[in-house]
């Protein structure tokens, strides 16, 4: 593979790469890798690919680093629980080495769990004692309601007895029975109280009601705002619960139903005093404890405040130390000369830079032996690189999506710059779309370097990353937007007065026969006066139809004249011979031909019809043509053109088989050749003959077969698919034509203002939504489509791999 | 103006063009062709849409027929 004589181009072929060996000793090692890191110009081969990940020789570093990675992903997400957001990378700051790092980690973790544990457990106890303090108060209700209408039953009956019952209706009311009834029989009436909540308050009841066989009173009574449950932390509406029973069996069975139901049982004395001091207690301490949480609270902020300002720069260290030794882990140890040997491939541009860093770590690591650069011999396939600004790489990355370039093949890319925007705009062409789209793409512009830094939503981050293949696009459309004379669908007057008039001054046959041309044609596009007319779309179908046809076998033959370039290159001289001649002329005399009577017709205004002209030419070509006489010696040419085209067919198919069979063939006697003449020579060969395939004739010829076939039936399929720039253009100034007549002018036909605002809203959110959105990413993916296909398959390849360096930004790229 | 005045005319802006981009643009000769071959690809895309427009309408079989009320 040799390059052209004198300059090249750039971004036409994928730069020169070589394969590289570096030997660094172990002690600059880290260093020298991180510089090259820095650097980003080169990709290492893995030389363990056989090693499992734990048998690497820097395996626990990586897990080192990866739990520095943990503990700092603790941290984000502490941070983000307390709504704080780290600083963005402030500079390079302090630049901490990896143990300090890690015994700051470390403790920073150790306080943080202690600090979100503590917090844990005070929010526990506050959230028991707010419920403890609502079973203070409803059911110390039930207790004071029951006591009132004792007190009143009590009164009631104490004014019908008389003063026989000196009791306080605070004494216990079972007393009395327990002395009368059976001694032995203990019967204690127990309560217990609590909360449940209310989504299973009906069950619980049923539950006890079940299981202790109706023997239970229950009260609930309900709180209206929602309590924080100590065990789930979550806001839960609950009832605070009295349940009364008597037994010590029943008091088990409940206990084991209010654990169940997740009820929180709270102690309850009966005496009303103590009550009342519990009460007292529990607000004291309910308001301590609020103090101590939010002091907790505010402590832990500090702590994640400070976390917060170094985040992104121990993040990134952390992130670039994983990486390094995963380089390092791909080197292959030499222990006895203890150096580390790393392979990779670097464009030949880099070589002074590669050098240069590692010299550079031989210095700063103080080593005595300086790490070695040489390139290697291979006849592995390089990967594709190029060199691409913030302009020309969303372009290239368009054609990388399709295939990369296989290395040092022509890049389409080149063309593709401008033939992109290009054709999407003949399909777009409106100047005052154009110029919205513009607008839309210059603030992009404006707000380039704020937006690079910030994390965009998926949509946007497309948009912004393809804010010059718009711009690109923009400006073409406001080109197209004046040859197809659009503006908003109205057509203008701006570089001369039309070419049409009416034949007679009364114009009387202007809405039968039409206008005649009286003046020069219109300089610049389309004629204002087609606007509206009923021969509109004859006219502009016609006119649009032949300008596909032209674009398409115009970037056809671009195409195969760029395979020209690529079999120059690599020195194919078959390639030129027996595949680009015969397609040129197969394409041309057919197509191209037809080219060339589109612009004969329009420049003698024949009536002849192509259509009759092509298909005679295959019918009858001998026949004469009358009417189908564009010019003088058209039959003759037309049967030289055609047998050219048939020609071309065997031309395609069947040479370049043989050739490469005897080319086969001529390397085999030379090679036995060279094993009668030089011992030397022997390990060399094998391994040639290793790397050289079979020849399997019939698999050619099928290829070559395929080849041809998909050619020339694809010459006619894909020059009728550049059909399609009409298509879209139609459909595009159809719909503008129906949203300004429609809607605007409609709307502002009636005189009601609110009418006339509401029409021009709807005719804003269709321009926007139909033509400006819709239209447009359908453009764009036509064009796409045209350039990968119908142009790219005349030469491309685009079977290579691209070019993946070692490099931090790169890295930092791919963590956002 | 008739074609070829108008195409003299596209020639010149594609040169006026070339010019300039060597003149703001200049960094080194591999990127000069690169910008010398997008300005030229855009001034023959750009002309040939023109010429395209300007043949069709010379002589014209299809007149402009206006719809009634216009």
């Amino acid at each position: 593979m040799s390059e052209n004589g004198g300059t090249s181009m750039d971004l036409l072929r994928s730069e020169a790469m070589q394969l590289s060996q570096l030997i660094i000793p172990i002690d600059s090692a880290h260093l020298a890798i991180t510089y090259l890191g820095h650097l980003g110009l080169i990709q290492f081969n893995d030389l363990n690919a056989g090693k499992s990940p734990f048998q690497r020789t820097y395996a626990t570093q990586i897990k080192r680093c990866g739990e520095l990675g943990r503990k700092l992903r603790y941290f984000k997400v502490q941070m983000s629980e307390a709504g704080l957001e780290p600083l963005a990378r402030s500079g390079t700051g302090s630049d901490l080495n990896v143990d300090d790092l890690e015994v700051k980690l470390g403790e920073l973790e150790g306080e943080l769990t202690e600090f979100v544990a503590n917090g844990e457990k005070l929010q526990r106890s506050y959230n028991e004692l707010v419920e403890y303090q609502l079973v203070l108060q409803k059911a110390g209700e039930f207790f004071h309601s029951a006591l009132r209408k004792a007190t009143v039953q009590q009164r009631e009956s104490g004014s019908g007895h008389g003063g026989e019952s000196s009791e306080a209706p605070e004494a216990p009311l079972l007393e009395e029975q327990e002395l009368n009834s059976d001694q032995y029989k203990q019967v204690k009436l127990g309560f217990l109280t609590g909360l449940v909540p209310k989504g299973k308050s009906m069950a619980f009841e049923k539950m006890l009601f079940r299981v202790t066989r109706g023997n239970v009173l229950l009260r609930q009574s309900f709180v209206e705002q929602p309590v924080v449950d100590p065990a789930s932390g979550e806001k839960v509406i609950k009832n605070v619960f009295a349940v009364f029973f008597s037994g010590e069996r029943v008091k088990s069975k409940i206990l084991k139903i209010c654990d169940a139901f997740g009820a929180n049982r709270y102690p309850f004395s009966e005496d009303i005093g103590k009550e009342a001091q519990m009460m007292t207690e529990v607000s004291a301490r309910l308001s301590e404890l609020k103090i101590t949480i939010d002091a907790g609270i505010s402590q832990r902020k500090n702590l994640l405040h400070n976390i917060g300002q170094k985040y992104e720069q121990w993040n990134l260290m952390v992130t670039r130390e994983k990486s390094i030794y995963h380089i390092l882990n791909m080197l292959s140890i030499d222990v006895t000369k203890k150096c580390l040997v790393a392979e990779g491939w670097s464009p030949v541009f880099a070589t002074p830079q590669i050098q240069e860093a590692l010299q550079r770590a031989t210095t700063d690591s103080s080593s005595q032996v300086g790490g070695i650069f040489q390139v290697l011999q291979t006849k592995e396939s390089p990967p594709t690189y190029f060199r691409t600004n913030k302009f020309t790489s969303s372009f290239q990355d368009i054609v990388d999506a399709y295939g990369v370039a296989k290395y040092q093949e022509a890049n389409p890319g080149v063309f593709t710059i401008i033939t992109f925007p290009f054709l999407f705009a003949v399909m777009f062409g409106d100047w005052g779309h154009g110029i919205c789209i513009l607008l839309a793409t210059s603030f992009l512009l404006i707000m380039e370097r704020k937006f690079s830094n910030k994390k965009l939503g998926d949509i946007m981050e497309m948009t912004f990353g393809g804010r010059y293949v718009i711009l690109m696009m923009a400006l073409f459309s406001i080109y197209t937007g004046f040859i197809y004379n659009e503006f908003f669908s109205r057509p203008f007057e701006l570089f001369s007065s039309s070419a049409y008039n009416c034949r007679d001054p009364s114009c009387r046959d202007a809405t039968s026969v039409g206008l005649i041309k009286v003046h020069n044609t219109y300089p610049f596009g389309v004629d204002p006066v087609w606007h509206g007319t009923r021969s509109e779309l004859p006219f502009l179908n016609s006119l649009k139809m032949k300008m596909s046809i032209l674009l398409g076998v115009a970037q056809m033959n671009l195409g195969i004249v760029m395979s020209f370039f690529n079999a120059n290159f690599f020195r194919n001289g078959i390639n030129i011979w027996c595949q680009f001649v015969p397609q040129i002329i197969f394409l041309n005399s057919l197509f191209g031909y037809l080219s060339i009577l589109i612009i004969i017709k329009w420049i003698t205004g024949s009536k002849a019809d192509l259509y009759h002209v092509m298909i005679y030419m295959f019918l009858g070509p001998t026949d004469d043509l009358e009417e189908n006489q564009l010019f003088s010696g058209q039959k003759v040419i037309q049967l030289l053109l055609l047998v050219l085209a048939f020609g071309s067919v065997p031309w395609m198919l069947l040479p370049k088989p043989f050739l490469l069979k005897s080319q086969h063939n001529n390397r085999q006697h030379g090679q036995s050749y060279a094993t009668l003449t030089d011992e030397s020579l022997q390990s060399e060969i094998n391994h040639d003959s290793h790397a050289q395939e079979e020849f399997m004739f019939s698999e050619v010829f099928v290829h070559q077969l395929i080849h041809t076939i998909e050619f020339v039936l694809g010459a006619v399929s894909n020059t009728a698919s550049y059909l399609r720039l009409w298509a879209l253009s139609l459909a595009h100034s159809e719909l503008s034509s129906v949203f300004y007549e429609k809607v605007l002018v409609l709307a502002w036909g009636y005189n009601n203002v609110i009418i006339r605002i509401v029409g021009v809203f709807v005719f804003i959110c269709a321009t926007v939504g139909v033509l400006l959105v819709m239209e447009t990413l359908s453009a764009f993916l036509h064009a796409l489509r045209l350039h990968w296909v119908e142009f790219q398959n005349k030469f491309y390849e685009g079977d290579g791999y691209k070019f993946n360096p070692f490099s931090f930004t790169l890295i930092a790229n791919e963590e956002e | 103006m008739g074609f070829s005045v108008t195409t003299l005319i596209f020639a010149m802006v594609g040169l006026i063009a070339s010019l300039s981009t060597r003149i703001c643009f200049n960094k080194g000769p591999s990127a000069n062709l690169l910008h010398l071959t997008l300005v030229m690809t855009a001034t023959v895309c750009c002309w040939m849409m023109w010429a395209i427009v300007y043949l069709a309408q010379m002589n014209p079989l299809i007149v402009p027929i206006l719809s009634e009320g216009e």
